[in-house]
């Protein structure tokens, strides 16, 4: 729109302007978007001309350009030449599903050849049939992944994904608010933080954690097993205990005072405490729960051959430490460590087990196991009751 | 034939043909959708992972969501009816400021009135986060006057906190609707001739009596078409229960979102976004019956 | 009216503009705010900077004119169906006016939702892809109501015989509605075309359901509170505060003298 000033005789003049400039306005993005170089926000509306790589992430999940030091999608562009559109789309892994389910499920390619999607929304994805193998052949140095995760239970023969970061969800808290450290899930049902206290949105780390304080095994997950702690966490929203249920935005809250204490994600936290350092996060001795993202392949993919040079080059140990300096997650790469800790820039990190998990804290980390679509509807009804009143 | 006659023959057609266009997208893209609610809701979602449906007269749709959802819809209209009531006692005083003390400034109060509403919605909400947060402003000026105990007891505080209660959602509901209330009663009370006031006065009526004899029964007109601009969207509303409130407070538009765009069960939400619209169709029914759309105060 | 009733007057009176203005306050306050971190939420000291880089986050940027752009094109589409309404039913007595009045009325009697419901599961049943088209549709629509019943408002209080006069001087009955009407007509047609497009740049419920890929500010902004706030948004919208400000006083009707 213009921003002159109406000359006060000419109302008219103004108005034909005022058309004019809302004309071009209204008609700029759209001519934009259909050369799918402009505003749109999205990597759908691009459309991915010619040989450009297009890859939907979740937000802030790599190392971005900073002043003088290029962002990991900057350097692949300067590497291998190939053009990416780097889109920081999925907020939310099932409103992603119900955005890209209609074409999927109509047999029709996606905009984006690469998604990252959490691990039991890649299973559901893989079981529908509806991404492409990745080209693996090409990828030597997906060798390097550690051997954790590989042939995970959502991918149960590697053959569909390769993991992007892996993290684990556990107890962020500020020890100021506290007044002490905390031990375990427990402490988040304490009277004394009544209504300063929020869980996650994301049912399998909520779900997760409390199974694990009652005891239960989360790798085989049973309707049965979870009952007395979706009771627990009922009683606890019911009873105001619980002021939130949360997505990403636990850290408003930590960072604002309103929350003492919450589930939330270690990366986030390790990012947060850089500037609120009394900012905790802990693992409880009940265990933790291990989570992967994974970078998967829909079908139809246009440019297979630039998803592989991609692969491989986020799965350089180099190119990976970046990252995980960045994001401050469990990199899925071999030998990042050791490049962290030969720069001191970088050193202390190499020595986090949250970043690194040591043998002691391992045995403590468990993956929430797979649930059969039937299950998986049971599942979500009672914690969609729960959280949603 | 002259053209004068030829035009005067032609005359009934053309208010048709400019109707007809706008007529067209409104029933193209809302009776015909709105009436399509209908069959949907009787129905039932053929995937877990789709919107698409079979239509197999299933009833049961309705007594599930209504089981399911009853509690919250009533929370809905309760906390619309609270934030309206509110936003009256805040409105009244304000529109009858306006009208008979506002004089040639009258315009531009009017149109501070109308232009917070102009502003980003979401980004309102979110200030009111940090107005309303523990350590906010709000929470720390009721500490210092002493209030914290008093209001606790009242329910209006939990535990001391106003972030994520129902008092921060209805305080975000008043906000948000107080412009259309106060906007048709400034409207409504320009009809009020001020001698009638002077007159009142004149006889020894005290501000109070003139208020209920006078100001009152002549805004009426005014009262109900901002009750209808308030109300109902105020019990459809999204933004405000998802960012003020907690769990405990939702409203049945975040339900119908959830069921929809989350659970992607289509049929339960056609089931309730109908009986939301049935509700409120006899509410307006009610309030509009004989009453024409003239005192809406559209600008 | 006493001196104390004056002031209880004044007060609530100030008390409710207080309310209204209380987070458009807090919302330019912290457009001077440097945050420490991704959250502009506390107040940690007064810069200049953000409002020398308003532009400078660029998914917000995007989601900025995207908006822009759509709002403008719905705001010019329902105005132009909703003009045409307007003149029809002020003009002439259309047989049935009332029923079609009322079903204007409807979309404003019944809450977002239903309407985002309403065109989600026609576009679902018309396979139609959610993107930029649906969105115009959608926001055209629920700004036709309210153009359509403004402009009607608006000719109401017109005058016809003004028209009537160009005519008896020998012009025809389009230019005379183009040379007499429409000019007198501006405020008008600007007051409704401004309502139409706040309601559709600051509109929620019904994209969320129908933008499919495509984001809008208030979409791209419920998405970014999750991560981070930055202070280009508060930048923003004080921006679009002080245009809306602009607008609004030249779109204000002409100033009925006070009884």
């Amino acid at each position: 729109m213009t921003q002159n000033r109406p000359h006060p005789r000419s109302r008219r003049t103004f108005l034909r302007q005022l058309a004019l400039g809302a004309g071009a306005a209204a008609l700029g993005p759209a001519l934009l978007q259909a050369c799918g170089r402009g505003p749109g926000g999205s990597a759908e509306s691009a459309g991915g001309a010619g040989g450009e790589l297009v890859i939907s992430n979740f937000p802030l999940y790599i190392d971005v350009d900073a002043p003088g030091a290029p962002g990991s999608v900057a350097r692949f562009q300067k590497d291998t030449g190939i053009k990416v559109r780097y889109v920081e789309d999925v907020n939310d892994v099932r409103q992603f599903f119900a955005r890209i389910q209609p074409q999927l499920a109509a047999g029709q390619p996606l905009a984006q050849d690469l998604i990252v999607l959490t691990g039991w929304m890649a299973e559901r994805l893989i079981r529908l049939g509806w991404m492409e193998p990745l080209p693996l052949a090409e990828v030597p140095n997906a060798r390097n992944l550690v051997p954790s995760l590989r042939k995970p239970s959502w991918d149960p023969e590697q053959r569909y994904s390769l993991p992007w970061q892996s993290g684990i969800a556990g107890i962020a808290y500020n020890i100021k608010a506290t007044g002490k450290e905390l031990r375990g899930i427990d402490d988040l049902f304490d009277p004394a933080l009544k209504g300063r206290v929020s869980a996650l949105l994301e049912m399998r780390d909520t779900m997760g954690l409390l199974m694990l304080a009652d005891g239960q095994d989360i790798t085989r997950p049973t309707w049965a097993a979870a009952q007395p702690s979706f009771d627990r966490l009922e009683q606890a929203r019911k009873s105001g205990q619980i002021r939130r249920f949360t997505g990403n935005d636990y850290q408003n809250d930590l960072l604002a005072g309103n929350l003492a204490a919450c589930i939330g994600w270690s990366g986030d936290v390790a990012q947060l405490a850089m500037e609120q350092p009394d900012l905790r996060f802990l693992v409880p001795d009940s265990g933790g729960v291990l989570w992967a993202d994974v970078m998967l392949m829909p079908k139809g993919a246009r440019h297979p051959r630039e998803v592989a040079r991609w692969l491989n080059w986020v799965y350089e140990p180099v190119e990976a430490a970046r990252i995980a300096a960045a994001v401050q997650y469990i990199s899925p790469v071999e030998g990042v460590r050791e490049v962290l800790a030969k720069d001191p820039a970088t050193a202390p990190l190499a020595n986090n087990t949250l970043m690194f998990p040591d043998a002691a804290m391992q045995k403590k980390l468990y993956v929430f196991g797979p649930l059969s679509v039937q299950e998986e509807a049971r599942w979500e009804e009672r914690f969609a009751q729960i959280t949603e009143g | 034939m002259p053209r004068s006659l030829r035009a005067e023959a032609r005359r009934p057609r053309w208010p048709w043909l400019l109707l007809t266009p706008g007529l067209l997208w409104l029933l193209g893209l809302y009776v015909l959708p709105l009436l399509g609610l209908v069959p949907l809701s009787l129905s039932e979602p053929l995937s877990r992972f789709g919107l698409d449906t079979v239509f197999t007269g299933r009833v049961a749709n309705y007594s599930e969501v209504l089981q399911a959802y009853g509690p919250i819809l009533l929370r809905s209209f309760s906390f619309a009816a609270i934030a309206t009531a509110v936003g009256l006692v805040l409105a009244y005083p304000l529109a009858f400021a306006i009208r008979f003390r506002g004089g040639r400034w009258q315009p531009l109060l009017i149109g501070l009135v109308v232009l917070p509403s102009l502003s980003s919605f979401l980004v309102r909400a979110i200030a009111w986060t940090s107005l309303l947060g523990d350590n906010g402003p709000v929470l720390g000026l009721v500490e210092s006057l002493g209030l914290t105990d008093g209001l606790n007891g009242l329910g209006v505080l939990r535990d001391g906190r106003l972030l994520n209660t129902p008092t921060a959602v209805i305080i975000g509901l008043t906000n948000t609707l107080l412009p259309f209330l106060v906007l048709p009663l400034v409207v409504a009370m320009q009809r009020i001739d001020p001698r009638l006031l002077e007159a009142a006065a004149d006889l020894h009526a005290g501000p109070l009596r003139r208020f209920i004899r006078v100001v009152w029964p002549l805004s009426l007109p005014g009262l109900g078409a901002g009750l209808l601009l308030s109300l109902i969207p105020a019990a459809g509303d999204v933004v405000n229960p998802r960012f003020l409130g907690g769990p405990n407070d939702r409203m049945i538009a975040n339900a119908i979102d959830n069921l929809l765009l989350v659970q992607l069960q289509a049929p339960r939400a056609a089931a309730l976004t109908l009986v939301l619209t049935a509700l409120i169709t006899v509410a307006v029914g009610l309030q509009l019956r004989g009453r024409g759309l003239e005192e809406l105060p559209l600008p | 009216m006493n001196r104390a009733g004056a002031l209880l007057l004044g007060l609530w009176s100030a008390l409710a503009y207080g309310l209204l203005y209380a987070p458009v306050v807090v919302t330019v306050l912290f457009s001077f705010n440097a945050p420490r971190g991704r959250f502009n939420l506390v107040w940690q000291g007064f810069t200049l900077e953000n409002w020398r880089h308003p532009f400078q986050d660029g998914a917000l940027t995007a989601a900025f004119l995207t908006s822009l752009g759509l709002a403008v094109a719905a705001a010019l589409l329902a105005v132009l169906l909703g003009g045409l309404m307007a003149l029809a039913l002020s003009r002439a007595r259309v047989r049935g006016g009332r029923w079609i009045e009322l079903l204007l009325a409807l979309p404003l009697t019944n809450p977002e939702i239903v309407l985002a419901t309403a065109l989600l599961t026609l576009f679902v049943g018309l396979d139609l892809p959610r993107g930029p088209l649906t969105l115009l549709l959608s926001h055209s629509l629920f700004c036709l109501s309210y153009a359509a019943l403004t402009l009607k408002a608006r000719l109401a209080g017109f005058d016809p015989t003004l028209e009537l006069a160009a005519q008896d001087l020998g012009a025809p009955p389009l230019e005379a509605f183009r040379r007499v009407t429409l000019p007198l007509l501006a405020p008008g047609l600007l007051a409704a075309m401004l309502l139409s497009f706040s309601l559709s740049f600051d509109d929620y419920v019904v994209s969320s359901f129908t933008a499919g890929e495509t984001l809008t500010l208030p979409l791209y902004l419920a998405g970014a509170f999750q991560r981070e706030i930055s202070p280009q948004i508060q930048v923003l919208s004080t921006l679009v505060l002080l245009v809306s400000a602009l607008v609004l006083v030249l779109a204000s009707p002409p100033r009925r003298s006070p009884r």
